[in-house]
């Protein structure tokens, strides 16, 4: 009897070790700190930073937008939280905004950024009810991203001059 | 008495055992960067899975494992699934051993990889018994360690010295790519090694039967028995 609890034990104790190999491979944690949050992502408990978002709110409201980004990263470690992560988006549409042409390399990081929030939506809609924010849906940000980094013709056009920051 | 050592040997090969072949691949994969000190995990490249696939016909050709024993129709389900997962955690460590030990690219990648290759393809065809085999892969596993993690990370450390100006002369237009990993990396692959080799260890050609001490004895009487008759 006990020969077959231990081999019963030897099993179990195998196979979630195993499991738990593969997940951290899989997952690629770079320190103890991203396992812990990867295990809290896991196990469906995983939560933001509040403090730290509101931190990065109101660096965000003083056009701090880099340091912004620092604290919303900081409040999100695991990239999971669609909010925080359209807020990140925004803070590099603004950055990289400009009246005679766009930072290209920041519309894209912001670009990756709302892809990130539209996958980790429900049904990949997302509105965000802010009365400081000109665009309040994820989609909308992305086309506004998108339009940003293409090239056409109509950047050429001199009435862009006068266009207003969103 | 008697009761007690048999539970010991169950514990040590149904839960130790497996515990620590994978502990062994966990860390074979495991490096630390030499500029940010985050964890880089590498996952056994195909190479390494044919060196272990390669290592595990040697391992039952030299009799290290008696595949029949291990697994058998006659044995009940519960011990069958219990060394299948043992073999498959010897298979991943051998791989992540393996990883260890080869660096991760270019050109060295390849040489090392021909070289073990070659290694364990020519000793298939040798005459090997357990102890032998295991001596023979502490020498192989030895040397690869010296010559990655002393040699080849002393020639391309970004402080540099005599041995990489001897190296940076003599390699003069061959680019050789060598990841840069904090010196930690080398003590983290010598845990994983010998970890491994204590699994090795602990590995008996023919496995604990469960549950009855006696049968054990026979087992290991029968062995003698046909062994002494194969002679």
């Amino acid at each position: 009897m006990q020969s077959r609890f231990i081999q019963i034990a030897g099993i179990i104790s195998t196979v979630v070790y195993a499991g738990i190999i593969v997940w951290i491979y899989a997952t690629e944690p770079r320190s103890f700190r991203e396992v812990a949050t990867n295990s809290q992502v896991a196990a469906g408990v995983y939560e933001i930073n509040q403090e730290k978002f509101n931190n990065g709110l109101a660096l965000f409201r003083r056009d701090q937008f880099r340091a912004a980004r620092d604290e919303w990263t900081a409040a999100d470690p695991a990239q999971r939280d669609p909010r925080t992560q359209f807020y990140i988006s925004y803070a590099y549409y603004r950055e990289g905004w400009g009246r005679v042409y766009y930072d290209n390399a920041l519309f894209k990081q912001g670009l990756e950024a709302v892809n990130r929030s539209i996958s980790l939506a429900p049904n990949g809609v997302l509105v965000v009810d802010d009365p400081n924010l000109q665009m309040h849906s994820a989609a909308e940000l992305k086309a506004e991203l998108e339009q940003g980094t293409e090239t056409s013709w109509k950047d050429l056009n001199p009435v862009k001059l006068f266009r207003q920051r969103k | 008495m008697k009761d007690r050592a048999q539970r010991n040997r169950e514990l040590l090969h149904f839960i130790a055992l497996p515990a620590i072949l994978l502990t062994a691949g966990l860390l074979g994969g495991l490096r630390i960067d030499g500029q940010t000190k985050q964890f880089i995990f590498i996952a056994p490249p195909l190479v390494t899975l044919l060196m272990a696939i390669l290592l595990g016909a040697l391992f039952v050709r030299a009799g290290t494992i008696d595949l029949h024993r291990w697994l058998s129709i006659e044995q009940p389900m519960l011990t069958n699934v219990s060394h299948l997962l043992t073999l498959a955690a010897l298979f991943f460590a051998s791989a992540q051993a393996f990883n260890s030990v080869l660096p991760e690219s270019g050109l060295l990648h390849w040489m090392f990889s021909f070289f073990f290759l070659w290694t364990l393809w020519t000793n298939q065809f040798s005459t090997f018994d357990p102890r032998r085999l295991l001596r023979s892969l502490v020498i192989l596993f030895g040397t690869a360690f010296v010559l990655k993690h002393l040699f080849v990370s002393a020639l391309y450390a970004p402080e540099g010295g005599w041995l990489k100006t001897i190296a940076s002369t003599l390699l003069k237009g061959i680019s050789i790519d060598v990841p840069a990993f904090a010196p930690i990396t080398g003590y983290i692959s010598f845990f994983a090694l010998a970890l491994y080799v204590a699994g090795l260890l602990l590995i008996a050609p023919v496995p604990v039967q469960p549950g009855d001490s006696e049968a054990n004895k026979l087992v290991v009487r029968d062995d003698a028995l046909s062994e002494a008759s194969d002679r």
